[in-house]
């Protein structure tokens, strides 16, 4: 089924993080402790999956039948931009503390590659409806895997023999390094 | 604190505030599109023509814009640079726009010029703005040109796509995959750090 | 003015400024990338079929499309078929070109493709199995010939050369093709044959 390939192929083979190189900055920042990156990454889905909806509406019902495609990077970054203050508002009335758990990430999120990159590379595959939906919430739980995965490592690490000059994102990258020469593993998995 | 000379101003940006080595910022792009130093060279050079003009934009008008809509604004700056930057990479360097894919939109996520804005262009004289952005351009295009150019030359053995290895030499694939550029930038991470607590003698 | 209404109006100017500003540039370029977009097909076509000038789309469907070469003296010079199928890594998009006889493919080139780089991306570049296209049966399904031989001559019509250490994405864009050609195979003959009945009076 069409589907289910396009959400283990956004979670697997074509790894947000560990193949497109999006949401580099927060996998980074965010991935020292388990409990911080299950929230980023959940929140970070939350926003995904929302817009994969939304710059689908806009792309296929506003900006192509007007041809106005050239407006995509300007309308989709002002539509992740105020989803995220949304989603901020949202949080803080509904769930003051997880919106306490949650902190500073909220924000950060607007830069998060990641979601730039979901809504243009949903845009660029022409998928329809629910593929976007899918692929948004697929990409959005392969960025959780990666981040919680580098999480768990990093947690060791920090009790480990780390050279100096390595400590930090230097150890970091390797360590993606290599999570994504496992994640190569998983090419060829849909054919 | 003392205003730097115009020199200090520039030169920040190509060690002591590296976009890349020592503020990493930027990473998708810096780690995406260096498996060949055309690429590399490409993407730096667009971020740098939107880094640049949206500095000299948001320091002109930066006293007519409210504080509560500057982000929005830069934002919406930003993103015209790079739609410009994509239409014109698409109608002229058709093939390096290929080669590139959904990297140059994404130009617009790149924290270093969403930073810049905030941290300085917001703040300064459109000529200081300019200056910055000169800085820190050339300094992404330098740390983007050192990782494309180890990528290339030991994934592919070619430098440009010419060959510059010799045929005793059998490529390491494993560069041009992402792992190989993960692991790359974290060595030169590692380095740069190495090399900043040596001469500052920690 | 209140600074709710100065907000206002300087979010306005700037999406309108920066609207119009957009809208210069697209119309300047756009011109200029759908000719990009068609000279790259343009190429693949020139590259897999000989002596084409004259280029028709016969025929478009999902992941197909045929377009009918017509030569000099407006013979027809051949068929160019562009499939797009699955690869190993992600979509493949090719082209690959029949004599007006539907008896041979003439040649093969890889439009699009996301291989694994260094090994299965060899697809678009390696000679030995590019080249090893020209002159193949295009009657039947073709096989893969594993190991590659190093002389065409020495390889039968219907087999094709594998490129070693991309053994799955030469498999791949041997499914494509054989896919692809009975499809187009199939459509070619109807219409042909539908040319031999309306002779004078038709129009596809």
């Amino acid at each position: 089924m069409e589907l289910i390939a396009i959400f283990i192929s956004a979670v697997l083979v074509q790894n947000f993080v560990l193949y497109y190189f999006l949401g580099i900055c927060p996998f980074l920042g965010v991935s020292k402790k388990i409990d911080s990156a299950v929230s980023m990454g959940l929140a970070v889905t939350f926003v995904m999956t929302i817009t994969a909806i939304v710059s689908w509406l806009i792309n296929n019902l506003i900006l192509i039948p007007y041809d106005l495609a050239f407006l995509q990077i300007v309308s989709f970054i002002l539509v992740i931009a105020s989803l995220v203050q949304l989603v901020e508002m949202f949080i803080r009335k509904i769930s003051p503390p997880l919106y306490q758990a949650l902190g500073i990430y909220l924000p950060l999120i607007t830069t998060n590659c990641a979601i730039m990159g979901l809504a243009l590379i949903a845009a660029l595959n022409e998928y329809a409806f629910l593929e976007t939906v899918v692929f948004g919430f697929g990409s959005g739980m392969g960025f959780t895997l990666a981040i919680v995965l580098m999480a768990g490592i990093r947690e060791q690490l920090d009790l480990a023999d780390v050279p100096e000059p390595l400590k930090g994102a230097g150890i970091a990258l390797i360590v993606a390094g290599i999570m994504a020469l496992a994640f190569n593993g998983f090419i060829g998995m849909l054919s | 604190m003392a205003t730097k000379s115009i020199k200090a101003e520039y030169l920040k940006g190509l060690w002591d505030e590296n976009p890349v080595f020592r503020q990493l910022l930027g990473m998708c792009p810096t780690l995406a599109v260096t498996g060949t130093v055309i690429t590399g060279i490409a993407m730096s050079l667009a971020t740098a023509f939107v880094l640049i003009l949206s500095s000299l934009v948001v320091a002109s008008v930066k006293k007519l814009i409210p504080s509560q809509v500057r982000i929005a604004s830069y934002i919406v700056v930003i993103a015209s640079f790079v739609t410009i930057a994509d239409q014109v990479l698409k109608a002229y360097f058709y093939p390096i726009s290929e080669a590139l894919g959904p990297y140059v939109p994404l130009i617009v996520v790149n924290c270093i010029i969403l930073g810049r804005q905030e941290a300085f262009s917001s703040k300064n004289s459109v000529g200081r703005s300019f200056i910055d952005a000169l800085g820190m351009s050339s300094g992404f295009i330098l740390a983007l040109l050192l990782l494309s150019s180890i990528r290339e030359i030991l994934g592919a053995g070619t430098f440009l796509g010419y060959q510059v290895m010799g045929p005793w030499f059998t490529p390491w694939i494993i560069m041009i995959l992402p792992a190989g550029a993960f692991i790359t930038l974290g060595i030169l991470l590692g380095v740069a750090l190495l090399i900043e607590s040596k001469t500052k003698g920690s | 003015m209140n600074l709710s209404t100065r907000m206002i109006l300087v979010l306005t100017s700037v999406g309108l400024i920066s609207g119009g500003f957009l809208a210069g540039v697209a119309t300047l370029t756009k011109e200029k990338i759908a000719l990009n977009v068609q000279a790259e097909i343009e190429e693949a076509i020139q590259e897999v079929v000989d002596d084409a000038e004259v280029n028709t789309v016969l025929h478009e469907e999902e992941n197909l499309v045929i377009y009918q070469e017509t030569g000099k003296e407006g013979m027809i010079a051949g068929y160019a078929v562009q499939a797009t199928g699955v690869g190993f890594q992600d979509k493949i998009t090719l082209m690959f070109g029949l004599d007006p006889a539907l008896e041979k493919i003439t040649g093969l080139t890889i439009i699009d493709q996301k291989e694994t780089p260094g090994l299965g991306a060899k697809i678009e570049d390696w000679d030995a199995f590019l080249k090893f296209w020209e002159n193949r049966n295009a009657s039947g399904p073709l096989s893969l010939r594993k190991p590659p031989v190093s002389d065409i001559k020495k390889l039968p019509p219907d087999e094709v050369n594998t490129i070693t250490a991309a053994t799955i994405s030469s498999q791949k864009v041997l499914d494509i093709v054989n896919s692809s050609l009975e499809r187009a195979r199939k459509l070619l003959q109807q219409g042909k044959g539908e040319t031999k009945e309306q002779d004078g009076n038709e129009k596809h």
